[in-house]
């Protein structure tokens, strides 16, 4: 018999069958095996968090396959880590463009050889920028699949099994997070080319202040706080830039900034080598500015 | 037509369908589980749920209730086939389809002695699980158990049995015995019952 309920239950096991081909185990700590997903034949991308050693890492792929995997990057601050498979076997996975809130979602994992493992739950809630206890991060998702041991490192996928994200349980207090797959991608793609993720750099202190009323009307938008300049180091992207001290940094690349949090968003992944538009306002007045990102070391 | 009205329709389908196939299964002092109809007055549970087979009841949708006896259990699988003195009620169908992980399901049982409760799931993994003789091969879904769905029937969305629930950790992870064990044990214990059999179209 067919109906629509058995057409339901049978995409989501295609969904899961889909996203599973590029769902891997990950060898590399003593404990249970994590999980990892293929963004390149020979790339994985896992939990930062489940590699514990970076000698005799192995990976299990969907077909049986077994090979051994080079740490090629990791980043603490989002748990994401990239493996460089020594046999690039792996399938890629596709992406999902976006995360619904409300959306049906698998969660996936191949904690052990005997198969997939997979929850069921829905987009709770998207989020972000975020503090971690080892960083920060640009955007999560929530959903209320259940993180099954092993997890870590696998994808979050649509009904379609396409991968809307990266699971973790590494930010501490049990809690599970997903990072969305377009900023899983851009940082194991920075994780590959360089091991680490490069942050941008301007080369100031600054403090958040609240702006004056004459201040925001000069702006033209609903903006209450900015970031006060209070030293330029010498030779930094800021001073090349015309940037000083007293100027209130309040936009960059476009974006307006309000607070650290909203800097450090706008100097992550691939700010680094670009001229952004940079606004501050100087003696009440809003300027425009041009500054060459830096790479913080 | 909208999808979640069609959704709806649907699962209305299923519950009239199996509701009738379900029945609580009692002990006197142990407290009560669920069990499937087969048809033929044979009704599978969980061994741990059956018992010894002393003072057993079964307690049909309907509310009729009879006493059961006990033809066979294999602790070891977690199975037991009881037989209660009655004919011509709902049956259940197993499934003989590959479970496949993902694929939605739906638990049904009395849980905390709630009768007739549906929990809804995915498959979440067709593993094993080391038993005193060796490994059995189990089910395993994300749906919410409690106590009272031991014995109860693990579905897939054509409303047939994919496997047994028959351990619950709590929360949301459960443990099933899936359908060719149920089969190879049913199979076991009417090859020594001459003159019993489950009717056709169950297996």
């Amino acid at each position: 018999m067919s109906n629509v309920l058995v057409e339901l239950s049978n995409s989501m096991a295609a969904a899961a069958e889909k996203a599973g081909a590029s769902t891997v185990l990950v060898n590399a700590r003593r404990r249970m095996p994590a999980s990892g997903v293929a963004f390149a034949p020979d790339l994985i991308l896992t939990a930062d968090h489940v590699i514990e050693q970076e000698e005799g890492i192995t990976v299990l792929l969907p077909d049986g396959t077994e090979t051994g995997a080079k740490l090629a990057g990791r980043d603490p601050g989002s748990d994401l880590a990239v493996l460089r498979l020594d046999k690039p076997l792996a399938k890629p996975a596709e992406t999902s463009p976006q995360a619904r809130i409300g959306a049906l979602v698998l969660a996936l994992g191949r904690p052990s050889p005997e198969g997939i493992e997979v929850s069921l739950g829905v987009v709770s809630a998207t989020g972000g920028p975020v503090r971690t206890p080892r960083g920060s991060i640009d955007r999560f998702i929530r959903t209320d699949t259940t993180p099954f041991p092993g997890f870590s490192g696998g994808p979050l996928v649509d009904a379609e099994g396409r991968v809307v994200g990266v699971n973790t349980s590494g930010f501490g207090h049990g809690i599970a997070l997903t990072l969305p797959a377009d900023y899983a991608w851009k940082v194991a793609d920075q994780l590959a080319k360089h091991g680490s993720v490069q942050r941008g750099y301007l080369g100031i202190r600054s403090q958040g202040v609240d702006l004056s009323a004459p201040a925001q009307k000069a702006l033209k938008r609903e903006q209450a706080t900015g970031l006060l300049v209070i030293s330029v180091e010498k030779d930094s992207p800021a001073e090349a830039g015309g940037m000083i001290v007293g100027d209130i940094l309040v936009a960059v690349d476009g974006q307006p900034v309000a607070d650290h949090d909203a800097l450090f968003a706008r100097l992550a992944g691939d700010a680094v080598g670009k001229s952004a538009p940079v606004e501050v306002l100087r003696g009440g007045q809003p300027q425009k500015l041009t500054v060459k990102i830096g790479a913080r070391s | 037509m909208n999808v979640s009205v069609l959704l709806d329709g649907a699962l209305d389908e299923l519950l009239e369908r199996i509701r009738p196939a379900l029945a609580v299964v009692m002990d006197r002092r142990r407290g009560a589980g669920a069990g499937i109809l087969l048809g033929n007055g044979l009704v599978l549970t969980n061994a741990h749920v059956a018992g010894r087979g002393r003072s057993l009841q079964v307690v049909l949708e309907n509310e009729e209730t009879h006493p059961a006896k006990l033809l066979a259990s294999d602790p070891d699988v977690d199975l037991a086939l009881l037989e209660i003195p009655v004919n011509g009620h709902a049956a259940a169908v197993l499934s003989e389809a590959a479970p496949r992980p993902g694929e939605m399901v739906f638990a049904f049982g009395h849980p905390w002695g709630h009768r007739n409760v549906l929990t809804g799931g995915v498959l979440s993994a067709v593993t094993s699980l080391r038993g005193r003789h060796g490994e059995i091969p189990v089910l395993r879904a994300d749906v919410q158990l409690a106590p009272g769905n031991s014995g109860g029937p693990l579905l897939n969305m054509a409303g047939q049995v994919i496997g047994l629930n028959a351990m619950i950790f709590g929360g949301d992870q459960s443990v099933a015995i899936p359908a060719s064990i149920l089969r190879r044990f049913l199979g076991e214990a009417l090859k020594k019952m001459p003159g019993k059999r489950v009717p056709e179209g169950v297996l």
